[in-house]
């Protein structure tokens, strides 16, 4: 017992010291830019190797794993679960809530029916596919509705 | 939500004008479309359809000290015929709504307001507060807080089954670049009590993981685990190899315990399901960059359940011409499904996909066709197919006001016909404010 109160009060101060210690360096951590220095083309599949060779410490990732080849764009949630910060210096939120929101009426491939190169999700009659998709792979709906209970499905999903 | 609102931009006035300065880079993305359409239901009286649904941003960059923005998005809908959606006229909600401070090292940000988190296994969003830095020697920390946002009452019942606060975080460690792992966790207070469905608490830990151990490969992926079943919820790993420097080649790999996984998806009283029934896929996909005009993709996937497996393969093709000014696009998927994937009592879920589409962009006008065909091995409510076809065509009047119009018109097993027709504004428009009060910078 008598240990346990002398080790509290070192640990807290080893805890302090290191939270000092942590902050004194912290200006050497470096950052991602606000934003990209340099505006993208709209509708481009970005390769991100063209201009940069190496990682940015600030992601401390190679930044040709962001090239937005067809497979990146397929699989970009695995790039946005542990770096969305890297998305954002290109992109606002609102891009990612086209498709990814909570309580929206409209399907995104109406609402960018003159954009079909961002291949939204849901285009045509997804209402009679979605029987087959969601059998498929129900975590895939989970991902984006699991949480939402969109009106649009409680319609039906009763 | 209103107080909320006011609130936030009362802290951002409040915060530009504490500095003496009101100096701002605000970002206004605005689009307004307006549906056409008729519905003829059997029974019913026709109904004339004319929503008109407003989506809008707006940014707020460089304020105060220029570290301070703030972000808002948001839609609302109004009809101006018959009711188009559900039995409101009129509806709309704040997508998200968030004040952020981005300090200039360790890329600390701090936000607060109504905000979507992504952190590891979290994808959430929340009416509180998220924070998070890079700390030294590589490692990182994140945290978030607040109250559900909710959403649409569960058929039923007068809850979307959802607790009412949520808070979680992230911790991780960088090696170089060759090495991220971080730990994250969600915990929501307990769910409501329902009369007809079964809720279940979300609650769940994870790890995630990115390796690349050469420059040429990335492995990627994460497992969660469900406290309240006790059990492995996912495991979702993605490698990526770069043999040349356009070939791109993917291996993937999902399984899902679907109680666990699902656990809190109320609508579908998941926390009742079976807990050893699984889900899983594993697929492998090749994307090359033939030159800057033209990419080609080819992918496979099978998929796996407790009634039967299935599987699916085609390509896509991309091309872009004239400073991307013309592009296009093809493709082609086959999915080979068994009865367990059927609607109803066919005997096969198998179908074909065809795609193309052609856009053209110049500084004044803009056009677009999207053709999409769906051909069932075994016909859909007495349908071989579903197809649509999209037309769109805009004019731009200046680099930031457009107005655009798209037509639809397909055939499917769930309406027979269908037709659309939509009108879009849009405004896309960034503004320097710049004021100098009394006592500024000189």
């Amino acid at each position: 017992m008598r240990t346990c109160k002398l080790l509290l009060p070192l640990l807290a101060l080893a805890g302090l010291l290191a939270i000092v210690a942590s902050c004194a360096q912290m200006k050497t951590v470096p950052g991602l830019p606000a934003s990209h220095p340099e505006t993208l083309v709209v509708g481009q599949q970005v390769n991100c190797a063209e201009c940069h060779e190496d990682q940015k410490k600030g992601t401390m990732k190679p930044f040709n794993s962001f090239s937005h080849t067809q497979s990146f764009v397929k699989n970009h949630r695995f790039y946005a679960a542990s770096d969305d910060r890297l998305c954002s210096t290109c992109h606002k939120s609102s891009f990612c809530n086209d498709c990814h929101t909570n309580q929206v009426e409209m399907k995104p491939s109406i609402k960018y029916g003159n954009r079909p190169d961002r291949e939204m999700p849901h285009r045509g009659n997804f209402i009679t596919m979605h029987k087959i998709e969601g059998k498929l792979d129900p975590a895939s709906c989970y991902r984006c509705h699991g949480r939402a209970n969109n009106e649009r499905c409680v319609a039906c999903h009763r | 939500m209103k107080k909320a609102f006011c609130a936030l931009l009362c802290a951002a006035l409040f915060a530009a004008t504490s500095s003496g300065t009101l100096a701002a880079d605000v970002t206004v993305d605005s689009s307004t479309l307006f549906g056409i359409g008729r519905r003829d239901i059997s029974g019913a009286s026709k109904e004339r359809l004319l929503p008109a649904t407003e989506f809008l941003g707006i940014t707020a960059d460089k304020l105060a000290d220029g570290n301070l923005s703030l972000h808002l998005y948001g839609w609302g809908r109004a009809d101006l015929a018959d009711k188009s959606f559900n039995s409101d006229k009129s509806s709309g909600s704040l997508t998200y709504g968030y004040l952020q401070y981005r300090f200039n090292q360790a890329g600390t940000t701090v936000r607060a307001g109504r905000l979507f988190v992504r952190e590891g296994i979290v994808n959430e969003q929340i009416d509180g507060i998220s924070a998070r830095t890079d700390l030294p020697m590589g490692f990182g920390l994140s945290f978030f807080g607040g109250a559900t946002v909710h959403t649409a009452h569960i058929s039923g019942e007068t809850s979307d089954g959802k607790g009412d606060t949520l808070y979680g975080g992230r911790v991780n460690y960088r090696y170089k670049g060759l090495l991220e792992i971080g730990l994250s966790g969600v915990y929501e207070s307990a769910s409501p009590t329902l009369v007809t469905h079964t809720a279940g608490d979300y609650r769940r830990v994870g790890g995630d993981i990115w390796i690349t151990p050469v420059k040429a490969v990335d492995i990627i992926g994460h497992s969660s685990y469900n406290t309240e079943t006790q059990k492995f919820a996912e495991h979702t790993y993605l490698l990526n190899v770069k043999p040349l420097q356009h070939l791109v080649v993917t291996g993937e790999f999902n399984q899902h315990r679907e109680q666990s996984y699902l656990y809190a998806w109320t609508m579908f009283s998941a926390a009742a399901l079976n807990p050893n029934d699984k889900s899983s896929s594993a697929g492998l996909s090749a994307s090359y960059e033939i030159n800057k005009n033209l990419e080609l993709a080819a992918d496979y996937k099978h998929y796996s359940r407790e009634f039967g497996s299935a599987d699916r393969f085609g390509f896509d093709t991309r091309v872009n011409y004239k400073d991307n000014s013309i592009r296009g696009g093809i493709g082609y998927h086959y999915l080979n499904a068994g009865e367990g994937f059927a609607i109803g009592a066919n005997p096969s879920a198998s179908y074909h996909e065809f795609r193309c589409y052609a856009m053209r962009d110049t500084k004044s006008y803009f056009a677009a066709i999207d053709l999409l065909g769906d051909f069932f091995k075994d016909k859909i409510y007495n349908e071989n197919s579903a197809w649509e076809a999209t037309g769109s065509l805009g004019y731009h009047f200046t680099p930031a006001l457009a107005l655009s119009g798209d037509l639809s018109y397909g055939r499917n097993p769930q309406f027979t016909e269908e037709a659309k027709a939509l009108l879009r504004l849009t405004y896309n428009m960034t503004y320097n404010m710049t004021y100098t009060g009394i006592g500024g910078k000189k």
